[in-house]
């Protein structure tokens, strides 16, 4: 699971609406995958991003280097570019769980994939 | 009713999914031009998300948008993942994003699997809530109406039945089964079958038939083997891929009533072949396998002959927005060539009767290269294919049709306007931008409001 991923995501847990986001992300295995930069591609990124969520997420990953918001004209500015893609795109949760933060539901990722389905019971209307 | 609901859905629809999906890996049909061309149109860094992804293949058809997939069955969501694909397991009725979050979004060959109304649009204003205002949506629904054949109820249970496959790779292969195949019927209406059983179904459907029959069953599977068959080598898979098109062949829905017609059937064309099959519709009746929509539960069979006609009708007239496939009537070894030039590996637009759109009769599967592994393709058909599985009568009851290694999916099937009267009258949050056909689906794209509508 991407950062990207995780800063669109929101408990669903009935009752909860908009305080089930952003998710409490935690991971024991996370990895590295490089993808290719496509500058364009990231700077049109920007905008749509929720900047405390993905701060609080590359926090809770120990991750470096993250740009605290969007700069002054970073749409030209390759580093942080570079430094966005690398944190929306290439850092890739493998093992951890997402945790909503108002009814501490913990929803597993496993294997690279975040398994949002709520139960029978929790989803009944 | 919301959790008799629930439960078909688990059982006809995920489950099915679940066991069958070993059986989709590495077999990925091919993606469905229009839904190509969608995706390919949303702006360069647009954030999207197919809900009912499947093994993901729509998810990297646009390199230069964020795809997100998003699917209830695990084991295809691992298969998306293995390809690479940035995926979710979740379900379309409580889906894990925030609101307003997405640029697109496209659903194809989903909403048919909620048994209720209520489910469906539920299904579909959840999608609308995480779009943008100004975002896009798409809607790929399986149409009753098919150019083939006919599903005389709405509420289905299709086969998926690994042990056909086996039959039908040994039968196919046996030289003996030549029929001719140049028939002009399928221009005309088809009437001899009517005649011969005179059964008060073939009147009903009033044999407007460009439609086949399903007294054409065995005559048009043989013919459409036939041709499929002869056109080996079209392709760089060949033969394989031609089999695997007449294997499809064999899976038509029988729309009518078994009990009726397949005396009349065994009759006029015994093949030994059929034997052992799943046949003829499920239909579901009022219960257990009702609908189970709250209302009027009207005999099925009265409302199919009241709206059957009309609707008929009406789609031989109406101008649809976008351009059919090459007409509804057609010849139909002429369709089969047209489906068999069009297979392979990004063969797509260079078929027979690639009309701009790239909108062509028939399906648009990909063939790898070993025959086994097009058996068991063949056999797990995506909904959104033109020609269906077989789908089986549970109304009938018989033992030897439920053949316990046959996984029936659940299909509402959707009538022409339907999809489109579901999003005008409940889904206010949505505006339709365009509908028609497309492959036997009934597809919409409807475009998020702005909040102050």
């Amino acid at each position: 699971m991407k950062l990207l991923t995780h800063n669109l995501l929101s408990s669903h847990v009935r009752g909860v609406g908009p305080r089930g986001f952003p998710l409490r992300l935690q991971a024991t295995e996370v990895r590295i995958n490089p993808v290719e930069f496509n500058p364009d591609f990231v700077a049109r990124m920007i905008p749509k991003v929720e900047w405390a969520a993905l701060l609080e997420a590359a926090d809770t990953l120990h991750l470096v280097e993250v740009p605290k918001g969007p700069i002054e004209g970073y749409e030209h500015d390759e580093k942080f570019l570079r430094q966005m893609h690398h944190v929306l795109l290439e850092v890739d949760v493998l093992e951890g769980t997402l945790q909503c933060p108002e009814s501490g539901r913990l929803f597993p990722i496993s294997r690279g994939i975040p398994n949002m389905l709520l139960s029978d019971e929790e989803t009944e209307t | 009713m919301d959790h008799e609901a629930a439960q078909l859905e688990k059982q006809h629809v995920h489950d099915v999914y679940e066991s069958t999906a070993p059986y989709f890996s590495d077999l990925q049909s091919k993606a469905w031009p229009r839904v190509r061309q969608f995706l390919q149109e949303q702006k360069p860094g647009s954030l999207i998300a197919d809900i009912g992804c499947g093994t993901g293949k729509y998810l990297k058809v646009n390199s230069q948008v964020y795809t997100l997939g998003c699917d209830y069955c695990g084991p295809l969501v691992e298969i998306a993942r293995s390809r690479g694909c940035e995926v979710m397991v979740c379900d379309n009725l409580q889906l894990p994003f925030r609101d307003q979050g997405l640029d697109a979004i496209i659903s194809i060959g989903v909403i048919h699997h909620f048994s209720t109304k209520q489910r469906r649009i539920r299904a579909i204003k959840e999608m609308a809530r995480v779009l943008v205002p100004g975002g896009q949506l798409m809607i790929y629904v399986w149409a009753m109406e098919q150019k083939n054949r006919h599903f005389e109820k709405q509420d289905v249970l299709v086969p998926w039945n690994r042990a056909l496959c086996s039959r039908l790779f040994a039968d196919s292969s046996q030289p003996g089964r030549k029929q001719p195949c140049a028939h002009s019927e399928r221009s005309h209406p088809y009437h001899p079958p009517c005649s011969v059983c005179s059964c008060s179904v073939c009147f009903q459907e009033q044999c407007h038939s460009q439609r086949s029959h399903s007294l054409d069953y065995e005559p048009l599977m043989a013919r459409m083997c036939c041709a499929d068959i002869s056109k080996g080598g079209e392709e760089e898979n060949g033969f394989s891929n031609t089999l695997g098109k007449s294997f499809r062949s064999w899976f038509f829905s029988r729309s009518l009533d078994e009990s009726t017609l397949r005396k009349q059937i065994e009759r006029v064309r015994p093949l030994k072949n059929t034997e052992g099959w799943a046949h003829s519709t499920i239909s579901i009746q009022p219960s257990p396998h009702a609908s189970l929509d709250s209302g009027p539960q009207e005999p099925f069979s009265t409302r199919e002959q009241n709206l059957d006609e009309d609707v008929f009708v009406e789609m031989s007239q109406k101008q649809l927005e976008w351009p059919r496939a090459p007409a509804t009537v057609k010849h139909l070894c002429g369709d089969q060539q047209g489906e068999v030039r069009r297979n392979g590996d990004g063969n797509f637009l260079e078929g027979t009767n690639t009309s701009e759109n790239g909108m062509n009769a028939g399906d648009v599967e990909e063939g790898p290269p070993s025959a086994s592994r097009i058996l068991r393709r063949i056999s797990a058909l995506d909904s959104t294919d033109s020609n269906p599985e077989e789908t089986i009568s549970v109304e009938d009851q018989q033992p030897n049709v439920l053949d316990s290694r046959a996984f029936m999916r659940y299909y509402h099937v959707f009538r022409e306007g339907e999809l489109y009267g579901l999003l005008k009258e409940h889904v206010a949050e949505l505006h339709v931008l365009s509908s028609g056909n497309d492959h036997g689906n009934w597809c919409i794209i409807a475009e998020k409001k702005d909040n102050c509508d």
